[in-house]
């Protein structure tokens, strides 16, 4: 045999100036090192900053901050009827958005998770939206909406539909905005629940069927029940996507008309960046977080239950 | 090569003690294996000893060398899988010269090393394949080809024949211990079976909770068992033990009886007479034919079961009336702690 | 009729009203390149699918109307730069929370947990004055920065360690007995085997830098600097009013492309949303 390489006698003398553990320890902090430093300084940073600046004012021509307290966030729960207002339009748009967006996925998925011929180009077609940039989507869409030369409202003329301005008038705007983002998103919440129903085992619904249930006997007893999971976290995360959406907005109504689409995300970019009311878009950044963590909250408190 | 040296070797995982103080000497070239209940700490012992988990405390020496702080890489030592992990990405020939080729050495080097396992191992034809394209058996033999291949001080196997059916078990056995033959190296080797143990190991290491219970050739461990959890632990079918006071033939074999508390009997030991013949009798409850010969369960009034091995085509029937007798050098007998009282000479002499 | 004709029309009529569904989703797609393709005048006349001029000089005052070719290369090479950047970031800390036990792995756990749960919206002001006293707005260092630190990054994290957890451990055990240090057996096992995982990431990665809208918006004033989601509202006459056929023409070069890899692609990329959107 030849001479073994690991008994070779310098080896032996390398002492190792530190132990096992200590040696795993440094490595592993230097693996997490990038992550640590960007989360430091780009999200911990700024979250304890935007709690400071939500109680102070920004003077514009002095270029100082004064402190206020309290008084931002008074505003905006108090004084500033443009609040309520925005308030009332993100729930809306949650409300409206959200149903639409689940029923539609559901229906979708339950009409796809079964391979039939053409099936992939459906899904392919359903997704294709949310791959595709929102700013394309919503400058497309407000394209199409347009009030009398729009081509949906050319179509609707076509079987004797006089289609509203849709982008220019409040109650439309919404509603447009809403089924829109709809459109785009639906396609996400449609895998997901043809990978929830993927994940139900055939037997149970062909035993029903040997017992003789209908089809809506079945989605009702066994397919519905085994998706309430699913159905639970899909609703909290199109919940907490549909209070942050910004960019559609922003581009198919600039929040109008009559600031009837104006929601929290966009009227935070507006205060802090348009009219740099940074103390008071911090306040509201602060109450955004505090909406979004409780859903946030709801859907791990979900996930504890073991639902997905 | 080397051998191997554990002092007073302790491992903790947070606030549980796995391995609680093991001392244990392995001369240069011997056969070791580890044997113990599941969960005794068996593959933690040998991961320890491997320096893929860092010792809580005592020395390990390999050879002269206390490798403490070692790194696994640098301790000599080459370890098979039960999993065979095996890196799926790379042909056989890459897995078994991965080693060589983070060490640095010359590629010429590393194809001769790796060829020469390989014809080792008949694993020539097979070296362009990936792991995915090959049996358990040959994915096991490029583990091993693996081993080879790093030229270590040491062989660690960990259950390396458990993923494998009945029959590769036996041929991959005697595989192994051909390999040690010929290498010369020493081998820990950790397993759940037996037989394994029996035939491969110079000697046994057998481990409770933590801790050796009993080192010895497979003989010794056999002949000699130093407790009751040894005694009941080597040898198959398991040896019957029962409260001495329960049986009144156990005044029968004779001896020095004093502080005798339970007596041990193997089944291959005991033998079946008449029902008047033997040293005392029981009823068949189950007999399992199994070729070669049958297992008896024998309920025995006032002691419980006992099982027994009955060699040739012949078998007690169940329900049948039997009796049972032993050789009396062949019962062992345990104090109130479960150790086993050594027999005298006198024993046999009285028969 | 017989049960298999019955079968037959229902299978048919599924179709079909599957197709009537698609219609807003496809419909969207085919007008924006078709109007690509129209002078301002035929885009306001009757609706039609096919142009009645192509008119492919449309592509080329693109490029003159802003620096189109400048903005579509800052997309890509952003994109390129934060996906490559995710993938070393997230897979080096993935490994080190999935396979090292370490101090402080947990509470590291927690504090990326709970970096999920707050929107940008909410970080993107202190981040902007961070930005500016850095004396970086206007640059492109912020929409690589924040991205690779941001939710985002975390997802990309906590879906690396998911999968590095799932892999057999003892083909690290074996790397390094083999000789490997940590960084070893990032590199030379755990990333080998853990392809699906990364384009998984690179995929979800690339298409949220690539569609980034809010940061741009916000750090971005020159038109060189600018990136294509930014660019592509900006076709605009004086008064402020969308130039119809340039913006359309401007979008659908930005859309096809994405579309056409997608088209390709499709059951990776399903299947990469799919992961993050279960998990993450
Ligand atoms: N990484 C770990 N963290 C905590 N406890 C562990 C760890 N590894 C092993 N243990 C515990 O240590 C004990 C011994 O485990 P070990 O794997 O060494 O047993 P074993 O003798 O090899 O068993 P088996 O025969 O089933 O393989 C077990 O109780 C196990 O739960
Ligand atoms: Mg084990």
């Amino acid at each position: 045999m030849k001479p073994s390489t690991v008994n070779d006698p310098r080896r032996t003398e390398r002492a190792p100036g530190l132990s096992l553990k200590m040696r795993g320890m440094l490595t592993a902090w230097l693996f997490v090192s990038p992550t640590v430093a960007g989360f430091m300084v780009f999200f911990l940073g700024p979250l304890i900053a935007v709690v400071f600046y939500s109680a102070t004012e920004w003077n514009m021509l002095s270029q100082t901050s004064t402190f206020v307290g309290w008084a931002n966030y008074q505003d905006a729960l108090t004084r500033n009827p443009d609040f309520w207002h925005v308030m009332r339009n993100s729930v809306v748009f949650a409300l409206g958005l959200v149903p639409m967006n689940i029923a539609l996925a559901l229906a979708l998925a339950m009409s796809l998770y079964r391979p039939f011929r053409g099936v992939v180009v459906f899904r392919t077609i359903f997704f294709a939206p949310v791959v595709t940039s929102a700013v394309a989507w919503a400058i497309v869409w407000k394209f199409l909406l347009q009030g009398e030369a729009g081509a949906v409202n050319q179509i609707l003329a076509t079987v004797g539909i006089d289609g509203p301005n849709w982008l220019r008038e409040p109650n439309w705007a919404m509603f447009a905005v809403i089924v829109t983002r709809v459109i785009k998103m639906v396609g996400l919440n449609m895998i997901l629940y043809i990978a929830a129903l993927q994940a139900i085992p055939r037997d149970f619904s062909e035993a029903a069927r040997l017992e003789g249930a209908t089809n809506w006997q079945i989605f009702r007893m066994v397919i519905w029940p085994n998706l309430a999971p699913a159905t639970l976290i899909i609703v909290v995360i199109t919940m907490i996507g549909s209070f942050k959406v910004f960019d559609h907005i922003y581009l198919m109504t600039g929040g109008g008309p009559e600031n009837g689409t104006l929601v929290l995300a966009f009227y935070i970019y507006q205060q802090a960046f348009e009219f740099f009311n940074v103390g008071y878009a911090s306040a509201l950044a602060i109450i955004m977080f505090f909406i979004v963590l409780a859903l946030t909250l709801v859907q791990i408190l979900l996930r504890r239950r073991g639902s997905l | 090569m080397a051998g191997l040296t554990l002092n007073n070797v302790t491992k903790k995982f947070g606030a549980v003690s796995v391995i609680k103080g093991v001392d244990l000497e392995v001369n240069d070239g011997d056969f070791v294996v580890f044997v113990g209940p599941s969960g005794c700490g068996k593959s933690t012992l040998l991961r320890v000893i491997s320096g893929l988990e860092d010792v809580s405390g005592g020395e390990i020496r390999i050879g002269d060398r206390l490798v403490n702080d070692v790194q696994a890489a640098r301790r000599g030592v080459a370890m098979v899988f039960q999993s065979y992990a095996l890196y799926p990405h790379l042909t056989v020939e890459q897995n078994m010269g991965f080693g060589l080729k983070v060490r640095k050495v010359k590629p010429a080097d590393i194809k001769t090393r790796v060829r020469e396992a390989a014809a080792t191992l008949k694993l020539e034809d097979f070296l362009e394949r990936y792991p995915r394209e090959l049996s358990g058996g040959q994915r096991q033999r490029v583990a091993i080809g693996r081993a080879i291949v790093s030229d270590p001080a040491i062989f660690l196997f960990d259950e390396p024949l458990s993923n494998l059916d009945a029959e590769l078990r036996v041929h991959m056995r005697a595989e192994i211990a051909a390999l040690h033959q010929r290498l010369g190296n020493t081998m820990i080797y950790v397993t759940h079976d037996q037989i394994e143990a029996m035939t491969l190991a110079d000697r046994i290491v057998i481990l409770r909770d933590g801790q050796i219970e009993q080192v010895g050739s497979p003989r010794e461990l056999y002949s000699h068992p130093k407790n009751v959890f040894v005694a009941q632990f080597i040898g198959s079918p398991k040896m019957n033990v029962v409260e001495a006071a329960s049986l009144s033939a156990v005044s029968e074999i004779g001896g020095d009886l004093a502080g005798v508390v339970s007596v041990g009997m193997r089944p291959e030991h005991l033998t079946v007479t008449q029902p008047t013949d033997g040293l005392f009798r029981g009823r068949v409850s189950l007999s399992e034919y199994t070729g070669a010969g049958s297992l008896l369960h024998v309920e025995v009034p006032g002691s419980g079961t006992f099982l027994v091995l009955q060699n040739g085509p012949e078998a007690a029937e169940t329900g049948a009336e039997i009796g049972l007798s032993i050789e009396p050098e062949n019962v062992h007998r345990f104090d109130a702690n479960g150790l086993r009282i050594p027999s005298s000479n006198s024993l046999k002499g009285e028969t | 009729m017989t049960y298999r004709q019955q079968q037959r029309i229902k299978r048919i009529c599924w179709v079909i009203s599957l197709s009537i569904v698609a219609i807003p989703f496809v419909f969207p797609f085919l007008w924006m390149v078709s109007s690509g393709f129209k002078s301002a005048n035929e885009i306001f006349g009757q609706p039609s699918l096919l142009p009645d001029v192509w008119r492919w000089r449309n592509f080329v005052e693109v490029f003159e109307y802003q620096p189109f070719a400048r903005q579509y290369f800052n997309s890509i090479y952003i994109a390129l730069v934060v996906t490559g950047l995710t993938l070393i970031v997230s897979s080096l800390a993935g490994y080190a929370l999935a396979r090292i036990r370490f101090a402080g792995s947990v509470l590291l756990v927690v504090f990326l947990l709970s970096a999920l749960m707050v929107p940008e919206e909410v970080t993107i002001i202190p981040n902007f004055f961070l930005i500016r006293w850095l004396g970086l707005t206007d640059t492109h260092v912020p929409l690589i920065l924040l991205p690779v630190f941001g939710p985002q990054g975390v997802v990309a994290t906590f879906l690396m360690r998911q999968y590095f957890m799932a892999l057999p451990k003892d083909l690290e055990d074996a790397g390094e007995l083999d000789g490997l240090s940590r960084i070893g057996i990032w590199w030379r096992i755990a990333l080998p085997l853990s392809r699906p995982a990364l384009a998984a990431v690179a995929i979800i990665t690339f298409l949220h830098s690539w569609n980034l809208f809010l940061e741009p918006l916000v750090f971005l004033s020159s038109l060189e600097k600018f990136t294509l989601p930014l660019a592509l509202g900006n076709f605009t006459d004086p008064y402020g009013m969308p130039l119809w056929h340039l913006q359309l023409a401007a979008t659908s070069l930005a859309v096809v492309p994405v579309i056409i890899v997608y088209v390709i692609a499709q059951r990776q990329i399903v299947e990469s949303f799919a992961m993050t959107g279960v998990k993450g």
